[in-house]
Protein backbone atom coordinates (compact mmCIF):
# COMPACT_ATOMS: atom_id res chain seq x y z
CA UNK A 1 0.00 0.00 0.00
CA UNK A 2 2.71 2.47 -0.97
CA UNK A 3 0.05 4.62 -2.60
CA UNK A 4 -2.00 4.87 0.52
CA UNK A 5 -0.82 8.29 1.73
CA UNK A 6 0.23 9.67 -1.67
CA UNK A 7 -2.33 12.49 -1.76
CA UNK A 8 -1.44 13.61 1.73
CA UNK A 9 2.28 13.47 0.88
CA UNK A 10 1.66 15.58 -2.23
CA UNK A 11 0.35 18.30 0.06
CA UNK A 12 3.61 20.20 0.43
CA UNK A 13 3.44 21.24 4.12
CA UNK A 14 3.34 17.49 4.92
CA UNK A 15 5.50 15.76 2.29
CA UNK A 16 7.37 12.48 2.83
CA UNK A 17 9.12 13.84 5.88
CA UNK A 18 5.83 14.92 7.43
CA UNK A 19 4.24 11.55 6.72
CA UNK A 20 7.13 9.81 8.50
CA UNK A 21 6.62 12.10 11.47
CA UNK A 22 2.87 11.36 11.54
CA UNK A 23 3.69 7.63 11.56
CA UNK A 24 6.09 8.06 14.48
CA UNK A 25 3.55 9.78 16.76
CA UNK A 26 1.15 8.54 19.44
CA UNK A 27 -2.11 10.46 19.94
CA UNK A 28 -4.55 10.18 22.84
CA UNK A 29 -8.24 10.90 22.21
CA UNK A 30 -10.40 11.48 25.28
CA UNK A 31 -13.98 10.50 24.46
CA UNK A 32 -15.41 8.31 21.72
CA UNK A 33 -18.70 10.09 21.09
CA UNK A 34 -19.32 12.33 18.08
CA UNK A 35 -16.08 14.31 18.23
CA UNK A 36 -14.09 11.25 19.26
CA UNK A 37 -15.41 9.18 16.33
CA UNK A 38 -14.63 11.88 13.79
CA UNK A 39 -11.19 12.66 15.18
CA UNK A 40 -10.23 8.99 15.48
CA UNK A 41 -11.31 8.17 11.95
CA UNK A 42 -9.41 11.08 10.38
CA UNK A 43 -6.22 10.34 12.33
CA UNK A 44 -6.44 6.64 11.51
CA UNK A 45 -6.87 7.40 7.82
CA UNK A 46 -4.01 9.91 7.99
CA UNK A 47 -1.72 7.09 9.17
CA UNK A 48 -0.86 8.12 12.72
CA UNK A 49 1.48 5.60 14.36
CA UNK A 50 -0.52 4.86 17.49
CA UNK A 51 -3.89 5.93 18.75
CA UNK A 52 -5.29 5.47 22.24
CA UNK A 53 -8.98 6.19 22.69
CA UNK A 54 -10.75 6.25 26.06
CA UNK A 55 -14.48 6.29 26.80
CA UNK A 56 -16.76 5.24 29.68
CA UNK A 57 -20.05 4.85 27.77
CA UNK A 58 -21.68 2.26 25.47
CA UNK A 59 -23.31 2.74 22.04
CA UNK A 60 -27.00 3.73 21.99
CA UNK A 61 -29.44 4.27 19.17
CA UNK A 62 -29.53 8.06 19.58
CA UNK A 63 -25.75 8.11 18.84
CA UNK A 64 -26.05 6.82 15.29
CA UNK A 65 -27.20 10.12 13.75
CA UNK A 66 -23.72 11.63 14.23
CA UNK A 67 -21.23 9.19 15.77
CA UNK A 68 -19.72 7.97 12.54
CA UNK A 69 -17.86 4.88 13.73
CA UNK A 70 -20.93 3.03 15.04
CA UNK A 71 -23.55 0.76 13.52
CA UNK A 72 -26.96 -0.68 14.43
CA UNK A 73 -25.14 -3.89 15.31
CA UNK A 74 -23.07 -2.05 17.94
CA UNK A 75 -26.30 -0.71 19.46
CA UNK A 76 -27.86 -4.20 19.60
CA UNK A 77 -24.77 -5.55 21.32
CA UNK A 78 -24.54 -2.53 23.65
CA UNK A 79 -20.81 -2.45 22.87
CA UNK A 80 -18.65 -0.04 24.85
CA UNK A 81 -17.85 2.88 22.53
CA UNK A 82 -14.10 2.45 22.93
CA UNK A 83 -14.33 -1.25 21.92
CA UNK A 84 -16.66 -0.59 18.96
CA UNK A 85 -14.36 2.26 17.84
CA UNK A 86 -11.27 0.05 18.04
CA UNK A 87 -12.93 -2.65 15.91
CA UNK A 88 -13.98 -0.17 13.19
CA UNK A 89 -10.67 1.74 13.19
CA UNK A 90 -8.71 -1.52 12.69
CA UNK A 91 -10.88 -2.25 9.65
CA UNK A 92 -10.10 1.19 8.26
CA UNK A 93 -6.33 1.04 8.70
CA UNK A 94 -4.49 -2.03 9.94
CA UNK A 95 -1.16 -0.13 10.02
CA UNK A 96 -2.27 1.96 12.97
CA UNK A 97 -1.84 0.55 16.48
CA UNK A 98 -5.18 1.19 18.16
CA UNK A 99 -5.61 0.88 21.89
CA UNK A 100 -9.09 1.15 23.42
CA UNK A 101 -9.45 2.05 27.08
CA UNK A 102 -12.90 1.47 28.56
CA UNK A 103 -13.03 3.69 31.60
CA UNK A 104 -13.77 7.05 33.18
CA UNK A 105 -11.18 9.65 32.20
CA UNK A 106 -10.59 10.87 35.76
CA UNK A 107 -7.26 12.52 36.70
CA UNK A 108 -5.78 9.20 37.85
CA UNK A 109 -6.49 7.41 34.57
CA UNK A 110 -5.51 10.49 32.54
CA UNK A 111 -2.12 10.65 34.28
CA UNK A 112 -1.50 7.01 33.40
CA UNK A 113 -2.55 7.07 29.76
CA UNK A 114 -1.19 10.52 28.86
CA UNK A 115 2.36 9.38 29.62
CA UNK A 116 4.49 9.45 26.49
CA UNK A 117 1.79 10.79 24.16
CA UNK A 118 2.62 13.47 21.59
CA UNK A 119 -0.82 15.07 21.54
CA UNK A 120 -4.15 14.90 23.36
CA UNK A 121 -7.41 15.52 21.52
CA UNK A 122 -10.41 16.59 23.55
CA UNK A 123 -13.64 14.85 22.61
CA UNK A 124 -15.29 14.87 26.03
CA UNK A 125 -18.70 16.19 26.98
CA UNK A 126 -17.91 18.09 30.17
CA UNK A 127 -15.64 20.85 31.49
CA UNK A 128 -14.45 18.95 34.53
CA UNK A 129 -12.61 16.43 32.35
CA UNK A 130 -11.39 19.21 30.03
CA UNK A 131 -9.84 21.12 32.91
CA UNK A 132 -8.18 17.90 34.12
CA UNK A 133 -6.82 17.34 30.58
CA UNK A 134 -5.65 20.96 30.65
CA UNK A 135 -3.69 20.41 33.90
CA UNK A 136 -2.21 17.10 32.68
CA UNK A 137 -1.16 18.84 29.46
CA UNK A 138 0.68 21.56 31.39
CA UNK A 139 2.19 19.14 33.88
CA UNK A 140 3.47 16.72 31.21
CA UNK A 141 4.14 19.33 28.52
CA UNK A 142 1.81 17.76 25.93
CA UNK A 143 -0.22 19.94 23.54
CA UNK A 144 -4.00 19.45 23.51
CA UNK A 145 -6.83 20.62 21.29
CA UNK A 146 -10.12 21.77 22.83
CA UNK A 147 -13.22 21.12 20.75
CA UNK A 148 -16.91 21.32 21.62
CA UNK A 149 -20.27 21.63 19.93
CA UNK A 150 -23.96 21.85 20.67
CA UNK A 151 -26.89 22.54 18.33
CA UNK A 152 -25.34 24.11 15.22
CA UNK A 153 -22.65 25.84 17.27
CA UNK A 154 -19.06 24.73 17.71
CA UNK A 155 -15.65 25.93 18.82
CA UNK A 156 -12.01 24.93 19.02
CA UNK A 157 -8.77 26.19 20.50
CA UNK A 158 -5.26 24.76 20.42
CA UNK A 159 -3.32 24.77 23.68
CA UNK A 160 0.46 24.43 23.58
CA UNK A 161 2.17 24.55 26.99
CA UNK A 162 4.60 27.46 27.27
CA UNK A 163 3.29 29.09 24.09
CA UNK A 164 -0.46 29.73 24.27
CA UNK A 165 -2.87 30.59 27.08
CA UNK A 166 -4.50 27.50 28.61
CA UNK A 167 -8.18 26.67 29.12
CA UNK A 168 -8.03 27.73 32.76
CA UNK A 169 -6.76 31.21 31.70
CA UNK A 170 -9.97 31.56 29.66
CA UNK A 171 -12.51 30.06 32.01
CA UNK A 172 -11.18 30.66 35.58
CA UNK A 173 -13.92 28.42 36.98
CA UNK A 174 -15.81 25.38 35.71
CA UNK A 175 -18.82 26.60 33.76
CA UNK A 176 -21.73 24.63 35.13
CA UNK A 177 -25.13 24.07 33.59
CA UNK A 178 -23.52 24.36 30.16
CA UNK A 179 -25.68 23.34 27.24
CA UNK A 180 -25.20 19.71 26.26
CA UNK A 181 -26.13 17.64 23.22
CA UNK A 182 -28.71 15.85 25.37
CA UNK A 183 -30.48 19.06 26.33
CA UNK A 184 -30.07 21.30 23.28
CA UNK A 185 -29.56 18.75 20.50
CA UNK A 186 -26.78 18.59 17.93
CA UNK A 187 -26.54 18.37 14.14
CA UNK A 188 -23.72 16.39 12.54
CA UNK A 189 -22.26 19.26 10.42
CA UNK A 190 -21.40 21.09 13.64
CA UNK A 191 -19.52 17.98 14.77
CA UNK A 192 -17.70 17.66 11.44
CA UNK A 193 -16.64 21.29 11.45
CA UNK A 194 -15.15 21.04 14.94
CA UNK A 195 -13.40 17.78 14.03
CA UNK A 196 -11.92 19.41 10.91
CA UNK A 197 -10.54 22.29 12.96
CA UNK A 198 -9.09 19.87 15.51
CA UNK A 199 -7.48 17.55 12.96
CA UNK A 200 -6.00 20.38 10.89
CA UNK A 201 -4.26 21.53 14.07
CA UNK A 202 -3.36 17.95 15.00
CA UNK A 203 -1.62 17.41 11.66
CA UNK A 204 0.35 20.66 12.08
CA UNK A 205 1.46 19.51 15.54
CA UNK A 206 2.32 15.98 14.37
CA UNK A 207 4.47 17.26 11.49
CA UNK A 208 5.91 19.89 13.87
CA UNK A 209 4.89 22.85 11.71
CA UNK A 210 4.65 25.13 14.76
CA UNK A 211 4.51 28.32 12.68
CA UNK A 212 1.26 27.18 11.10
CA UNK A 213 -0.63 26.66 14.40
CA UNK A 214 -3.83 28.68 14.65
CA UNK A 215 -3.44 30.84 17.76
CA UNK A 216 -6.99 32.21 17.66
CA UNK A 217 -10.10 30.80 19.33
CA UNK A 218 -12.49 29.83 16.57
CA UNK A 219 -16.26 29.53 16.95
CA UNK A 220 -19.11 29.27 14.50
CA UNK A 221 -22.84 28.73 14.20
CA UNK A 222 -23.65 26.89 10.99
CA UNK A 223 -27.41 27.53 11.19
CA UNK A 224 -27.24 31.24 12.06
CA UNK A 225 -24.25 31.80 9.75
CA UNK A 226 -22.00 33.34 12.37
CA UNK A 227 -18.22 32.90 12.34
CA UNK A 228 -15.69 34.34 14.71
CA UNK A 229 -11.98 34.12 15.27
CA UNK A 230 -10.71 35.72 18.45
CA UNK A 231 -7.08 36.66 19.02
CA UNK A 232 -5.98 35.18 22.32
CA UNK A 233 -2.57 36.69 23.10
CA UNK A 234 -4.02 38.85 25.91
CA UNK A 235 -5.65 35.85 27.57
CA UNK A 236 -2.41 34.41 28.97
CA UNK A 237 -2.57 34.85 32.75
CA UNK A 238 0.73 34.63 34.64
CA UNK A 239 -1.15 33.98 37.89
CA UNK A 240 -3.07 31.05 36.33
CA UNK A 241 -2.90 28.03 38.64
CA UNK A 242 -2.64 25.65 35.68
CA UNK A 243 -0.04 27.36 33.45
CA UNK A 244 1.20 30.43 35.35
CA UNK A 245 4.49 30.97 37.16
CA UNK A 246 3.48 28.88 40.21
CA UNK A 247 1.18 26.14 38.96
CA UNK A 248 -0.69 23.90 41.43
CA UNK A 249 -2.76 21.97 38.83
CA UNK A 250 -6.01 22.47 40.80
CA UNK A 251 -8.15 20.23 38.58
CA UNK A 252 -6.09 17.17 39.39
CA UNK A 253 -6.99 17.49 43.09
CA UNK A 254 -9.67 15.12 44.27
CA UNK A 255 -11.39 17.80 46.37
CA UNK A 256 -12.25 19.75 43.22
CA UNK A 257 -13.98 16.84 41.49
CA UNK A 258 -17.55 15.70 41.14
CA UNK A 259 -18.17 12.92 43.64
CA UNK A 260 -20.33 9.90 43.05
CA UNK A 261 -21.26 7.57 45.89
CA UNK A 262 -23.56 4.56 46.09
CA UNK A 263 -26.24 5.08 48.69
CA UNK A 264 -26.41 2.03 50.89
CA UNK A 265 -29.09 -0.51 50.05
CA UNK A 266 -31.01 1.84 47.79
CA UNK A 267 -29.83 0.97 44.28
CA UNK A 268 -29.07 4.69 43.99
CA UNK A 269 -25.99 6.76 43.25
CA UNK A 270 -25.55 10.29 44.52
CA UNK A 271 -23.61 12.64 42.23
CA UNK A 272 -22.32 15.80 43.89
CA UNK A 273 -20.60 18.66 42.03
CA UNK A 274 -17.38 20.10 43.52
CA UNK A 275 -19.19 23.21 44.74
CA UNK A 276 -22.81 24.19 45.35
CA UNK A 277 -24.59 25.31 42.22
CA UNK A 278 -27.71 27.36 41.81
CA UNK A 279 -29.59 25.51 39.11
CA UNK A 280 -32.47 27.28 37.40
CA UNK A 281 -34.82 24.32 37.76
CA UNK A 282 -37.68 25.86 35.84
CA UNK A 283 -35.47 26.63 32.83
CA UNK A 284 -33.87 23.18 32.91
CA UNK A 285 -37.21 21.42 33.18
CA UNK A 286 -38.55 23.37 30.17
CA UNK A 287 -35.50 22.33 28.13
CA UNK A 288 -35.88 18.70 29.16
CA UNK A 289 -39.59 18.70 28.33
CA UNK A 290 -38.92 20.14 24.87
CA UNK A 291 -36.73 17.16 24.08
CA UNK A 292 -39.28 14.65 25.29
CA UNK A 293 -38.36 13.83 28.86
CA UNK A 294 -41.22 13.45 31.27
CA UNK A 295 -40.35 15.93 34.00
CA UNK A 296 -41.89 16.08 37.45
CA UNK A 297 -40.85 18.54 40.07
CA UNK A 298 -41.33 21.18 42.69
CA UNK A 299 -39.38 24.33 43.57
CA UNK A 300 -36.60 22.23 45.15
CA UNK A 301 -35.99 19.44 42.67
CA UNK A 302 -36.91 17.90 39.36
CA UNK A 303 -37.20 14.25 38.48
CA UNK A 304 -36.74 12.64 35.05
CA UNK A 305 -36.65 9.12 33.65
CA UNK A 306 -34.21 7.71 31.09
CA UNK A 307 -35.55 6.60 27.70
CA UNK A 308 -35.53 2.92 28.66
CA UNK A 309 -37.23 3.73 32.01
CA UNK A 310 -34.45 1.87 33.82
CA UNK A 311 -33.15 4.88 35.72
CA UNK A 312 -34.65 7.94 37.28
CA UNK A 313 -32.60 11.02 38.09
CA UNK A 314 -33.59 13.59 40.67
CA UNK A 315 -31.76 16.91 40.38
CA UNK A 316 -31.67 19.30 43.33
CA UNK A 317 -31.30 23.06 43.11
CA UNK A 318 -27.77 22.88 44.59
CA UNK A 319 -26.59 20.71 41.69
CA UNK A 320 -26.71 17.41 43.56
CA UNK A 321 -28.42 14.50 41.86
CA UNK A 322 -29.69 11.08 42.85
CA UNK A 323 -29.68 8.47 40.12
CA UNK A 324 -32.10 5.68 41.05
CA UNK A 325 -32.01 2.23 39.51
CA UNK A 326 -28.23 1.79 39.40
CA UNK A 327 -25.23 1.11 41.59
CA UNK A 328 -22.85 1.94 38.77
CA UNK A 329 -20.93 5.12 39.66
CA UNK A 330 -19.75 5.74 36.13
CA UNK A 331 -23.17 5.22 34.54
CA UNK A 332 -24.60 7.72 37.03
CA UNK A 333 -21.90 10.31 36.30
CA UNK A 334 -22.41 9.78 32.57
CA UNK A 335 -26.12 10.53 32.87
CA UNK A 336 -25.38 13.55 35.09
CA UNK A 337 -22.91 15.03 32.59
CA UNK A 338 -25.34 14.48 29.74
CA UNK A 339 -27.98 16.61 31.40
CA UNK A 340 -25.87 19.16 33.27
CA UNK A 341 -22.69 19.31 31.18
CA UNK B 1 -22.35 53.63 20.90
CA UNK B 2 -21.19 50.04 20.78
CA UNK B 3 -22.26 47.11 18.71
CA UNK B 4 -22.80 43.96 20.79
CA UNK B 5 -22.89 40.49 19.22
CA UNK B 6 -24.32 37.35 20.82
CA UNK B 7 -23.46 33.76 19.98
CA UNK B 8 -25.23 30.41 20.51
CA UNK B 9 -27.92 30.30 23.21
CA UNK B 10 -27.19 33.91 24.22
CA UNK B 11 -28.54 34.98 20.87
CA UNK B 12 -31.80 33.17 21.66
CA UNK B 13 -31.91 34.66 25.17
CA UNK B 14 -31.42 38.21 23.86
CA UNK B 15 -33.67 37.60 20.86
CA UNK B 16 -31.27 39.22 18.40
CA UNK B 17 -27.89 38.53 16.88
CA UNK B 18 -26.66 42.03 17.61
CA UNK B 19 -27.76 45.16 19.40
CA UNK B 20 -26.52 48.74 19.75
CA UNK B 21 -25.77 49.77 23.31
CA UNK B 22 -23.77 52.39 25.18
CA UNK B 23 -20.86 50.66 26.93
CA UNK B 24 -18.16 53.34 26.65
CA UNK B 25 -16.10 53.60 29.87
CA UNK B 26 -17.44 50.42 31.46
CA UNK B 27 -15.23 47.46 32.31
CA UNK B 28 -16.02 44.10 30.74
CA UNK B 29 -17.17 42.82 34.16
CA UNK B 30 -19.54 45.80 34.60
CA UNK B 31 -20.94 45.36 31.13
CA UNK B 32 -21.51 41.62 31.70
CA UNK B 33 -23.46 42.53 34.82
CA UNK B 34 -25.57 45.04 32.87
CA UNK B 35 -26.36 42.56 30.08
CA UNK B 36 -27.19 39.88 32.61
CA UNK B 37 -29.70 42.21 34.35
CA UNK B 38 -31.21 43.71 31.19
CA UNK B 39 -31.89 40.35 29.57
CA UNK B 40 -32.34 38.28 32.69
CA UNK B 41 -29.52 35.90 31.76
CA UNK B 42 -27.76 33.99 34.54
CA UNK B 43 -24.11 33.06 34.67
CA UNK B 44 -22.29 35.35 32.30
CA UNK B 45 -19.13 35.03 34.43
CA UNK B 46 -17.74 32.19 32.33
CA UNK B 47 -18.82 33.63 28.99
CA UNK B 48 -15.85 34.81 26.92
CA UNK B 49 -15.87 38.42 25.82
CA UNK B 50 -14.03 39.69 22.77
CA UNK B 51 -13.51 43.35 21.95
CA UNK B 52 -12.77 43.99 18.28
CA UNK B 53 -12.07 40.27 17.78
CA UNK B 54 -9.55 40.11 20.59
CA UNK B 55 -10.00 38.34 23.97
CA UNK B 56 -10.87 40.89 26.65
CA UNK B 57 -10.29 40.18 30.37
CA UNK B 58 -12.91 41.31 32.93
CA UNK B 59 -10.86 44.39 33.83
CA UNK B 60 -10.59 45.80 30.30
CA UNK B 61 -12.33 49.15 29.74
CA UNK B 62 -14.63 49.40 26.73
CA UNK B 63 -14.05 52.34 24.37
CA UNK B 64 -16.44 54.28 22.11
CA UNK B 65 -17.12 52.31 18.91
CA UNK B 66 -15.70 49.00 20.17
CA UNK B 67 -17.47 45.92 18.87
CA UNK B 68 -18.16 43.54 21.74
CA UNK B 69 -18.89 39.83 21.29
CA UNK B 70 -20.25 37.39 23.88
CA UNK B 71 -19.06 33.86 23.19
CA UNK B 72 -20.27 31.14 25.56
CA UNK B 73 -18.00 28.08 25.82
CA UNK B 74 -20.05 24.89 25.41
CA UNK B 75 -19.39 21.39 26.67
CA UNK B 76 -20.99 19.04 24.13
CA UNK B 77 -18.91 16.59 22.25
Amino acid sequence: MTDRYSRQILFSPIGIEGQDKIRSKHVLIIGAGALGSGNAEMLTRAGVGELTIVDRDYVEESNLQRQQLYTEQDVKQKLPKAAAAEKRLREINSDVKIQAVIGDANPELLAQIAQGKDLIIDATDNFETRLAINDISQKMDIPWIYGACVGSYGMSFTIIPGKTPCLNCLLKTIPMQGLTCDTAGIISPAVGMVVSHQIAEALKILVEDWEAIRTSFVSFDLWRNQYSSIKMSKAKDESCLSCGTNPTFPFLELGNLTKSTVLCGRDTVQVRPPKRLDIQLEELSKQLMTIGYEVKGNPYLISIETENKEQRMVIFKDGRALVHGTKDLIAAKTLYNRILG
Amino acid sequence: MNKVLFFAHLRDAVGEESIEMEANGKTVAEFKQQISETYDIQKLDTVMVAINEEFAPDSEVIQEGDIIAFIPPVSGG
